[in-house]
């Protein structure tokens, strides 16, 4: 099966030129011209539609209504723009605060990750030495192992290498976690790359570490892409790890979005801002929603290339 | 930037899954190993014991205080922070809030590093059965044993309410202080029972028939916190205490054979499928967590919810102004009761604990006494709406309308006032299998004689699990 | 270049494996390590009680009803949420009209992929509290709906009934990923040569013959992926769950990975919760190895 191409998008090719046609049997018209079975499928889709956007809109509608709104009419639309939740959201529970750490931490292990990823992958991919299947196995096999069996254990490692509440200490974490399913991925996507083109460039003169950057890479883009943005998401998203790791003095200074958002729909069992709580949830929401929004070509296409093998 | 010293004590190097992967060479320093413990080579900070420093503070060492984030919020302890730094002006202090004391604590306390003070509540508390059999908890006796800071000729065990200190003791040591003094009971209106021209009824004949009255004028009689139904457990058990006497609940409280099946419990918790069969619960409840339920109740919706003191404060949000939340003992369920209507449970509740292995023991110690003066109290009170404790530490402050309530509770039930705390002993047993009980119970899934039988299954389970450590009453 | 390559060889492996190895390996060792301890975790004390964590747990009923549940989501989890993907994706790359010139998408097939993928794009912690929000009794949007449109009667206290929060958090985990197997799906027919659909348009193929002779076998290897990540999903849930029902009422939607960590941090007991997580490591090898052999066929060239 080849892969999609990114800059090939299917739309644009034209429809194959047409061949001499058998004449469809006259006994069985094609049933799926139907306008009905289409409409079906336009209903079925908006459905799903709907199904998916309904929520979130609620959640968005919700972010500006007030207590008393929330609490007896679900469908009603806010009275009122009440921004304040959202400042509320923003500087009260530190929402705002919480974003840019994600930022930060997710920039930095985001990098990491590719890094050191696609290294391992590639020699994975391409080298044959001792120790190989062992070594793979090892990057594969972390793919299912429950991650909470690791925390106190893990605890003591960060604490040791006295990085505990750093925000470089939960780079470091997010990419060694990531590592497993980076490693599994980009191997099968090294895997499948021409050979004859890394012939040629070593005769060429091109050493191992140029043939890597400057052909290979470059070659491997599409899967890049695609495992970038799944470790993204999972980063992103990441719940547990942050928990265990940033805690102490100042700690909470340094924590992340899901974090903050966990500790505020908690709170919110405690002290019942449920307005509050939805304006966080948007503030979380929105700018990974936009940003998909902007990305939506490169994120889908990047995502899914890499499983189409 | 690392809040933990390096451990003094080098470990056990454990790393064979990277040593299988040929990379120990690049890990030299990390000799980590979650199972090594360590960090307990250093001895607990300590001053000069003297007249001005009973517990020997020592007065350069910092202190740590971990606060629970909930419903009481952390501003509180904020001012006991500075009360502290008063009288210890050199000592740093370093404080944080979190609503996930266990997952944030917890290797922490296995490290050999844990806070010297921890306000452990919450529904993430760390297990309280697993602090005590884990030896993790210093003896809080030198506490109770030092003069009051209010008044040096007074202990501080002996400015608490009756009752504060046993609510701490385990196997006989005070191991942990109960800093909110809590009353538990059946909550109402004031101005919707006064608007109706309802009394709030006294036996359990007189509920059922208000319940009727309360039904046709539209309202549900009950709201209940669907998703933690052990809330109605607590007037079942309460209705049995008061018919045949507290002994029912240490029965329960000490796991003994039959303890649920006892035929006050039986009774108390048939009284109350009446509110099942005859549909006096709010439709939707079972599917409401606490606060839904409780904000369904505030919203008027239905007349009765149960709850303990700090409903107030959790509901502060979405209380109408003039609601005037009160507090009343559960109906007496016959004539013959062995206590009067007024016995109400009451119990200091919201944990505050010193690790054992604490760096400055001494300072969490005093931290507790600051804790425990009238300034301490009544400030706490104050922003908070609930009482403490500390014997009159409400004095001075002025009372909410549930607060002021529940000051009246507690005083007309005087020497009567009771407690279970097989909760407390057990956390997985009320928190997990009573709760499904009840779940199954008030959902009419279970009858009176199966909830009973239910209850008293999970009882028994955990009485034979010998990986739980064991109390009496 | 043998001694060339032997040094890139090191110098690319080693600090991913270093990385790897301190932050994820060692510790996974140590906890298999002290899944034969009955170490607590709120003191350095402990003692080896060797297979003792095992027996316990082969004879715990809340754990065996825990691992029910998984395996309901193992079964069902899947095949849904693949099903919806491949409907979906089907209507939308060849559900359009069809005309002489072929085989079309439908109007607005990027739309909705856009919109399809949003849950895919959100953190499982806002998914878990929206959807607790959306199942409230009286406040949520689901009973809101029901009540709206006259069909009272269906309305339910979702999270409370015992027989119904299961099926709750199984809806959310599927609402939450069909956008993504949408989109693979999708990506995957478009790399299938169009003529191929003509083909079978000129011979009269419905559209449900089409996706079942044509599409399903053409993706057969994505579908193995999806299969494979949707299973270990299926094993682990803890996060949803534990947001939107913590596993109640009653145990009734309780998850392996839940008791694992409610034993850890609920009740101090990691020796035990470490012997549950690597009966969870097996389980998970079992079922990702059993999954690829189940779904194991011919692969279809085109």
């Amino acid at each position: 099966m080849t892969r999609t191409d990114l800059d090939h998008s299917p739309a644009a090719t034209a429809p194959a030129s047409e061949p001499a046609r058998r004449p469809a049997d006259p006994d069985r018209p094609p049933r799926g011209d139907s306008r009905a079975a289409t409409a079906f499928s336009h209903l079925f889709l908006l459905g799903w539609a709907v199904l998916t956007t309904f929520p979130l809109l609620w959640a968005l509608g919700s972010s500006f209504k007030n207590d008393e709104e929330i609490l007896t009419d679900p469908w009603g639309l806010p009275g009122a723009l009440r921004w304040e939740n959202w400042a509320r959201a923003w500087s009260h529970a530190r929402i705002g605060r919480y974003f840019l750490n994600s930022v930060i931490v997710v920039a930095g292990s985001l990098t990491l990750t590719m890094l050191l990823g696609s290294m391992a992958a590639y020699v994975l991919a391409r080298y044959t030495f001792r120790g190989h299947r062992l070594v793979y196995l090892l990057f594969a096999g972390g793919m299912m192992f429950p991650v909470f069996l690791a925390l106190v254990p893990l605890f003591f490692v960060v604490r040791d290498l006295g990085l505990l509440g750093t925000l470089p200490g939960l780079m470091l974490v997010y990419t060694a976690y990531s590592l497993p399913f980076t490693v599994f991925f980009l191997t099968a996507f090294f895997r499948t790359l021409p050979t004859s083109v890394s012939e040629a460039a070593l005769v060429d003169g091109c050493g191992h570490f140029g043939l890597f950057f400057r052909v290979m890479l470059p070659m491997a883009r599409t899967g890049l892409i695609s495992v970038a943005i799944f470790n993204f998401l999972g980063q992103w998203n990441q719940y547990v790890l942050p928990i265990v790791l940033m805690q102490g003095e100042g700690a909470q200074d340094r924590w992340v979005l899901a974090q903050g958002l966990t500790a505020l729909a908690v709170s919110e069992g405690y002290a019942g801002d449920y307005s509050g709580l939805f304006a966080g949830m948007a503030i979380a929401m929105l700018p990974v929603l936009l940003a998909y929004a902007v990305f939506q070509r490169q994120v889908q296409s990047g995502l899914t290339a890499g499983h189409l093998k | 930037m690392s809040t933990n010293p390096e451990p003094a004590v080098p470990r056990r190097a454990l790393l064979r899954g990277a040593a299988a992967a040929g990379v120990l060479a690049a890990t030299g320093p990390l000799t980590g190993c979650a199972l090594g413990g360590g960090g307990g080579g250093r001895d607990s900070a300590h001053g000069e014991k003297s007249a001005a420093n009973p517990l020997g503070v020592d007065p350069a060492a910092p202190l740590e205080v971990v606060i629970f984030n909930g419903g009481l919020g952390e501003e509180y302890a904020r001012n006991h922070e500075v009360m502290f730094q008063q009288r210890h002006p050199r000592a740093h202090i370093r404080h944080s809030a979190t609503q996930e004391i266990a997952k944030t604590l917890q290797p922490r306390f296995v490290g050999g590093d844990p806070p010297d003070v921890v306000n452990n509540a919450g529904a993430n508390q760390i297990d309280f059965n697993s602090l005590v059999a884990q030896g993790a908890l210093a003896d809080l006796g030198p506490l109770l044993d030092a003069p009051s800071l209010d008044d040096p000729a007074a202990r501080v065990r002996d400015t608490l309410l009756p009752g504060a200190v046993e609510s701490g003791t385990f196997d006989g040591r005070v191991l942990a202080l109960n800093y909110a003094y809590t009353a538990y009971g059946v909550w109402y209106s004031g101005r919707l029972f006064a608007d109706r021209g309802w009394a709030y009824p006294r036996t359990w004949d007189d509920m059922i028939a208000l319940c009727r009255r309360i039904k046709a004028a539209g309202i549900a009689p009950w709201a209940y916190q669907g998703k933690h139904p052990r809330y109605l457990s607590w007037p079942i058990l309460a209705s049995a205490a008061k018919l045949a006497g507290p002994e029912v609940l240490v029965a329960i409280d000490n796991l003994e054979p039959n303890a649920w099946k006892h035929e006050a419990v039986t009774a108390a918790a048939e009284a109350y499928r009446q509110l099942v069969v005859d549909r006096y619960l709010l439709p939707g409840s079972e599917g409401m967590d606490h606060v839904q339920a409780q904000t369904e109740w505030c919203r008027g919706r239905a007349a009765f919810v149960s709850c303990g003191s700090w409903l107030e404060n959790e509901q502060r949000a979405v209380t109408p102004a003039d609601f005037r939340m009160t507090l009343a003992p559960t109906p007496s369920l016959t004539t013959g009761d062995r206590l009067p209507f007024q016995a109400v449970r009451g119990t200091a509740a919201e944990s505050f604990i010193v690790p054992a292995k604490a760096h400055n023991v001494a300072g969490g110690l005093e931290y507790l006494r600051v804790m425990l003066s009238k300034a301490g109290a009544a400030d706490f009170t104050r922003r908070t709406s609930s009482l403490t404790c500390v014997r009159d530490g409400a004095a001075g402050v002025p009372l909410t309308p549930g607060l002021a309530s529940v000051t009246r509770v507690l005083a007309a039930s005087g020497a009567h006032t009771f407690n279970f705390r097989y909760g407390q002993f057990y956390r997985r047993l009320e928190r997990d299998l009573i709760d499904a009980a009840c779940g199954e119970f008030f959902a009419g899934r279970l009858d009176t004689a199966g909830f009973t039988s239910r209850c008293q299954r999970a009882a028994d389970e955990i009485a034979r699990d010998d990986s739980v450590k064991k109390y009496r009453r | 270049m043998r001694h060339g390559k032997r040094l890139f060889v090191a110098t690319f492996l080693l600090p991913p494996l270093a990385v790897y190895g301190v932050f994820v390996l060692s510790p996974y060792a140590q906890a298999v390590q002290i899944s034969t301890t009955d170490w607590g975790g709120l003191s350095p004390d402990y003692s080896y009680v060797g297979l003792d964590n095992f027996l316990r747990l082969a004879r715990d009923p809340y754990l065996w009803n825990a691992l029910g549940h998984n395996a309901v989501l193992l079964l069902v989890l899947p095949v849904v949420t693949i099903a919806l993907g491949l409907l979906f994706a089907s209507m939308l790359t060849v559900g359009g009209r069809r005309r002489a010139a072929g085989v079309q998408p439908v109007r607005g097939a990027a739309a909705y992929r856009l919109v399809y993928f949003f849950p895919q794009v959100l953190s499982v912690a806002v998914i878990g509290v929206l959807w607790k929000e959306m199942y409230a009794p009286n406040t949520g949007l689901i009973n809101g709906a029901l009540r709206a449109v006259g069909l009272d009667a269906l309305t339910r206290p979702w999270l409370g009934d015992p027989d119904v929060a299961f099926w709750c958090v199984l809806a959310v985990l599927v609402w939450s990923n069909v956008g993504f197997y949408v989109v693979l799906f999708s990506a995957a027919m478009h790399a299938i040569p169009r003529d191929i659909y003509e083909a079978a348009l000129l011979d009269g193929a419905g559209r449900a013959s089409t996706l079942r002779r044509i599409t399903v076998p053409l993706l057969w290897d994505t579908v193995q992926v999806a299969w494979v990540y949707l299973a270990i999903l299926a094993l682990d849930g803890f996060a949803v769950v534990q947001i939107v029902t913590g596993g109640g009422p009653g145990f009734s939607s309780d998850v392996i990975g839940l008791r694992l960590y409610s034993t850890a941090f609920g009740e101090a007991r990691f020796g035990y919760a470490s012997a549950i997580g690597v009966a969870m490591l097996f389980l998970t090898l079992s079922v990702a190895v059993l999954a690829l052999r189940l779904t194991r066929r011919e692969r279809v060239e085109f």
